[in-house]
Parts: structure tokens; C-alpha cells; sequence
């Protein structure tokens, strides 16, 4: 019975010593863990805070993108609209030149485009060539300009003159095309502005 | 501008390389406009280089293949090449002349100006001290750029200089301020796929609308390459000083430029200077990257980053010497990092931007920033050395803090260097970048910062 007893006792005790021993190993596994959360909570924000400002980020990417490919999408149609209403214009005014009546002043015009071709070339030994429609008036204002000629060609223009010298080195273009060229970007400033834009 | 228009030459004496010599003239000035027209009728823009003695030398910007002496003419226009500028060339393409690539018309014009520009009056000159984020660490954290400012960029051919102009482009901004900030982006002499990278680049990133980009593809004509940057240039100085813009000028590849240069001083039989470019690189280079710069009384600034290929890597060659003596510090891109897959490979220790000092800190980046900055460029210096003994004696050779600046270098490169094509980080993140890596040794190694700045940002590992 006491070699029982004594068994049971030492039983008991290992019993008891293995149940504080777990109890223990839980207890520790408890605060390891308990440790390990408390330390992940910030590396988890801080990964979350990452998240979010890459998420808003990308977002943010993305929302700049829309806005600037459907900016410049919208700007362009404007661009072109406005292009066209300019066109328009454009086309208009040089009909009403091509028709325009070429009594008058006109002769005037014709004369001061002879002038202003005979100084930038430095010689009054010229050749004018013109349309057909303004040859009349180009002859009767030539006896004005000793040295200068009339071709017999003609050639498509809206009006004016084309003048060579004599020698056939130098050419000066006075026509209404080439005048009208010239000035085209100012003048589309000009009709932009009629139209609201640029000004 | 006016409805006066100008002579047309019909003698032309000679065509030799880019340049045709045009006889009998009078009246022909400096600089002057010519319109060069072929036989077919094709017109072609070029511009006076000298005269003299009833002679005139015209540089044909478009190149002069097919032109013929007989039933070419030459027209001098009068006037010297302009610019049309406004701000609505802001979210344009034009090709490196000027001239729409886009598809769309003409900008209505504010003003036609001429493309090269009037010099800055020095007195007039306001000193550089503003931060521009590029959103790119390293130039932001170690060579930080400044509005005002001439910064190069010193790369090699086949290198990813042109990801990374594209990036800054895609992503320099202004912080702490609303002003409007401008990207003006001049290709010189890129591959047709660089053109429509940086383009199409730029139109997804929605940067577009406020970027100006001249192309001048490697299929254009040599010449034209001499217009490129100064037409670009005259742009932004338009939005810059008339309208009030911060502008950011990126010119790739300054060294396409140069060498359009060569092709026409070696057409003129000039004396060449070293390795056959002019003796008047400098004086031509300076007269680009001087029209960078804030004016007194004036809002905007012009600030600009030329990059160039230096031929066989070599930092002696002519192109990134000269542009050396002009500009305010460099970006070295390394071919070491590149081979290791790198990006950006900077190489931050022959890299340096001289205003950086100005730009920085309190009020501007933050109180730390020049410390830390000393510090990481003092570290990595340290670990480069390390990683060369490394090399000779093995790692088992180093002692413990030498393993440690061994390390640093690995994070320095693998996480404050590198970085996506499509990153944009914050200055506040490459601070907290260039501390993480600071923050590798130990404090007594930390001798070029403030010791308040180590306790409110070192983070033991």
C-alpha cells in the first residue's frame, strides 16, 4: 500500500510540475505573442498607410491622366473648330477680292505695288507680269515707269503683280497671294479674336 | 511683320554640303530668313550666314539633296527666323523647325519672335534658389535642381538617358507654390521610336497639356538641328517671362547638336578645333544654355536640363568639357550601374549640382536635407572604397563597420537609387529614403549631421 501511496505521490508531482511547466510554456507563448502583435501593429499601419498613399497615388495618376488626355482631347476639337471658322472667313474675304472691281483706286494699288517693287529690287529695268483680269489696268499705268515692261504670260493670282528685272537675276513677288500670305498669321489673330479667342 | 515680302535670287553660284552660296545679292543681312526653292517647286527654309562682296552663304536647314544651281531659286524673306509664341503651344507637337507635327493648324500667334533670343542683361539676372521636385531621388535628395538653374545631364550612348529625361518631364513640379509650372521638351536627332516614347509618354501621364515638345527625328535633316533647341528655347522663355510660367527645359541629345555644328563649320572650311568641332563650340553652346535663368521683377524662370552622350564615355571630349564650364554641376550616368540594371544609374559621386546648397532646407526642402545629403554622399564614398577592398581581401578580410558600409552601398543602390520609370517620389520620401540608409551605420559614424536632426530621424535597425 505505501510503495502505492509513494507512486501516486511522485504521480501527482510530475503531474502537477507538467501542468505548471505547460501552464508556463502558455503563459510565455501568450506574451510572445501578445509581443509579436504589439509589434506588428505598427509595421501593419505603417504597411496600410503605404497602401493607401500608393493606392491614392495611382489614383491620382490615373484621374491626371483622364483629365489631361480629355483637356487636350477638347482643346484640339476647339483648335480645329476655330481652324475652320477661320478657313471660312478666309475664303470668303479672298472671293470678294477676286471679284472685286478693278475701276478706281484699284489703279492706284497697282501703282504702288510697281513703287515698292522697283525700290526693294534697286532697278526700274523690270518685267511685270500680272493676271489677265488686271492687265488692262497694269498697262495703263505703266507709262509712269520708264524701263518698265509688260510680259504678254500671264498667270493665276487674285490681283497684283510680278515683277523680274531685266536681267533675270532678281524676282519680287507683289502679288495679293503673296501679300496675303505674308500677313496670314497676324490677320488669323486678328479673326481669332473676332471669334472670342486670344484676345 | 509685314506685307512687304522679299527678294527672289535665281544665280546660284554653288551648292556645297548644307550650304548653297547664292550670287549678285544686295540688301542680304546676318541671320537673314531664306526660302530656298527647288526646281519642283519644293520650298525649303534656310538662313543667311554671311555676306559679303555681292555674295551671300545660306545654310539650308532641310538639307540641300536634289537642289540643282540651274532653276533654283533663293528667296530672302526680310526677316530673321521667328518663333510664333503663345500659350497655346502648350499640349503641342512641332517638328524641329517649329512647324506643327500634330496634325493640327498653326498656333494663333501673341507674337513672332526671334529664335535666338536676347541675351539676359547679367545685372537684371535674379540669383537661383528655388527647389524644383523632379520626383526622382537621387536628383532630388543629392543633386537637387533649382529653378533658374543649367543642370546637364552626362550620359553614354545606349544608356537610359532618355527614360529618365522623359520621367523629369513627366513628373518636375513646383511644391509650396501655385504657380504654373511648363515642360518645354526638344529632341535633337532621337530615333523615331524615342520621338513617339516621349510623346505618347508624355499624353498618358496627362503632362501633355502643360508640355511643348519640338522632334527632330534622326531621318530630319542635320542642319535643322541647329534650330531645334533655340526654337524651343524662345518658347519658353514666351512662358516663362511674358506669361509667368516656371519652365523646365529638357534638350536631348545635345550631342546631335554639336555635331550638326561640325557638319556645317567643316562645309565652310573653318579651322576646326579639337576633334574637327568649332573653335566656337563654347561661344555657340553658351548662347543656349545662357538663356537659362530668372529675371528680377519678372515671375517665371527658365530652367534647363541638356542632356548629352559623351562619345565612348569619354568626360574630356569637347562636348561635355565645354558644356562643363557653362553649366552649374552635372549628372553623371554611369555605365558600371547600368550594366547592373540600375535605374537611374547615376553616378552620384562625379555628379553635382553648384546651387543645390541654395535650394534647400528650411522654408524649401527641409532642415536636414544638406546634412543628410553631406552624410549619404560621405557613405556611399566610404562603402565604394569597401567594396573595392572587398575585391583583394574577401569579406571575411573586412572588419565589422567596413561590413557595415558594404551594406549601406547594396541599400543605397538597391532602394534609394533605384527607382520605377513611373515613381514619383516625394522630397519627403527620399528624406525618409536617404535616413533609412543613414540610419544602417552606427551613430558614432554619423559625424556630418546635427545630433538634434539624429535623434528626431535616426531608426536603429
Amino acid at each position: 500500500m505505501a510503495s502505492h501511496s509513494a507512486l501516486e505521490s511522485t504521480i501527482d508531482k510530475i503531474l502537477s510540475n507538467t501542468e505548471q511547466s505547460i501552464l508556463e510554456n502558455i503563459r510565455s507563448g501568450l506574451d510572445d505573442s501578445q509581443q509579436n502583435l504589439d509589434n506588428a501593429i505598427p509595421k501593419l499601419e505603417s504597411e496600410y498607410d503605404k497602401i493607401i498613399s500608393d493606392g491614392e497615388k495611382e489614383a491620382d495618376k490615373i484621374a491626371k491622366q483622364i483629365t489631361g488626355s480629355s483637356d487636350i482631347e477638347a482643346r484640339n476639337k476647339q483648335l480645329m473648330a476655330l481652324e475652320d471658322g477661320v478657313n471660312k472667313v478666309f475664303s470668303q474675304a479672298l472671293d470678294q477680292i477676286t471679284n472685286s472691281d478693278r475701276s478706281g483706286d484699284y489703279s492706284n494699288l497697282i501703282k504702288t505695288l510697281i513703287e515698292e517693287a522697283t525700290q526693294i529690287l534697286g532697278t526700274s529695268d523690270i518685267l511685270i507680269s500680272t493676271n489677265a483680269k488686271d492687265k488692262d489696268v497694269v498697262q495703263s499705268v505703266l507709262s509712269q515707269f520708264s524701263g518698265a515692261e509688260l510680259t504678254s504670260d500671264t498667270f493665276d493670282c487674285l490681283g497684283g503683280i510680278r515683277v523680274k528685272s531685266k536681267d533675270g537675276t532678281m524676282t519680287f513677288d507683289n502679288t495679293l497671294d503673296a501679300r496675303i500670305d505674308r500677313l496670314k498669321p497676324l490677320i488669323r489673330k486678328e479673326i481669332a479674336a473676332k471669334f472670342g479667342v486670344g484676345i | 511683320m509685314t506685307a512687304e515680302g522679299g527678294v527672289q535670287y535665281s544665280k546660284i553660284a554653288e551648292i556645297k554640303g548644307p550650304l548653297v552660296v547664292v550670287d549678285d545679292v544686295e540688301n542680304a543681312a546676318f541671320d537673314e530668313l531664306v526660302e530656298v526653292e527647288t526646281t519642283e517647286g519644293e520650298r525649303r527654309l534656310g538662313k543667311v550666314l554671311e555676306v559679303g562682296n555681292g555674295k551671300a552663304i545660306v545654310q539650308v536647314f532641310e538639307g540641300t539633296t536634289g537642289l540643282s544651281i540651274s532653276g533654283t531659286n533663293a528667296k530672302f524673306v526680310g526677316k530673321v527666323m521667328e518663333m510664333p509664341v503663345s500659350k497655346e503651344v502648350l499640349g503641342r507637337v512641332f517638328d524641329g523647325l517649329g512647324r506643327p507635327k500634330d496634325g493640327l493648324p498653326d498656333p494663333i500667334a501673341d507674337k513672332f519672335v526671334d529664335i535666338n533670343g536676347e541675351p539676359m542683361n547679367p545685372e537684371q539676372r535674379e540669383y537661383p534658389k528655388d527647389f524644383i521636385q523632379t520626383g526622382v531621388s537621387v536628383i532630388d535628395g543629392l543633386m537637387t535642381l533649382v529653378r533658374g538653374q543649367k543642370l546637364p545631364i552626362f550620359s553614354g550612348s545606349g544608356m537610359s538617358h532618355n527614360l529618365l529625361a522623359a520621367q523629369i518631364a513627366r513628373q518636375a513640379s513646383v511644391v509650396g507654390t501655385d504657380d504654373d509650372f511648363a515642360v518645354v521638351f526638344a529632341a535633337i536627332g532621337v530615333q523615331y521610336s524615342e520621338a513617339e516614347y516621349f510623346r505618347r509618354s508624355l499624353e498618358e501621364s496627362g503632362a501633355l497639356k502643360r508640355s511643348v515638345l519640338f522632334l527632330n527625328t534622326a531621318d530630319d535633316p542635320a542642319i535643322e538641328r541647329i534650330i531645334t533647341p533655340r526654337v524651343a528655347l524662345t518658347v519658353a522663355e514666351h512662358l516663362a517671362f511674358d506669361l509667368g510660367m516656371h519652365v523646365l527645359v529638357v534638350i536631348t541629345d545635345m550631342t546631335n547638336y554639336a555635331e550638326a555644328l561640325r557638319e556645317i563649320s567643316a562645309a565652310r572650311e573653318e579651322v576646326p578645333g579639337r576633334k574637327g568641332y568649332p573653335g566656337y563650340l563654347y561661344t555657340d553652346l553658351s548662347t543656349l544654355y545662357e538663356r537659362a535663368g530668372k529675371l528680377n521683377g519678372r515671375k517665371g524662370s527658365v530652367t534647363q536640363v541638356p542632356i548629352l552622350s559623351m562619345p565612348s564615355d569619354d568626360i574630356t571630349h569637347p562636348i561635355p568639357d565645354l558644356t562643363g564650364y557653362i553649366t552649374e554641376g552635372q549628372i553623371v550616368v554611369g555605365r558600371d550601374l547600368f550594366r547592373q540594371g540600375v535605374y537611374p544609374p547615376i553616378n552620384i559621386l562625379s555628379s553635382l549640382s553648384r546651387l543645390m546648397k541654395d535650394g534647400i532646407g528650411e522654408g524649401s526642402t527641409r532642415d536636414d536635407h544638406s546634412e543628410v545629403s553631406n552624410q549619404v554622399y560621405d557613405a556611399y564614398s566610404r562603402s565604394q572604397e569597401v567594396r573595392a577592398l572587398a575585391g583583394i581581401v574577401g569579406k571575411a578580410g573586412l572588419t565589422e563597420i567596413d561590413l557595415k558600409y558594404l551594406e549601406l552601398g547594396d541599400t543605397f543602390e538597391k532602394e534609394f537609387l533605384t527607382q520605377a520609370t513611373d515613381e514619383n517620389r516625394t522630397i519627403e520620401e527620399t528624406l525618409a529614403l536617404m535616413w533609412k540608409i543613414v540610419s544602417k551605420l552606427p551613430k558614432n559614424e554619423i559625424t556630418k549631421i546635427k545630433d538634434k536632426h539624429v535623434e528626431k530621424y535616426y531608426k536603429e535597425e
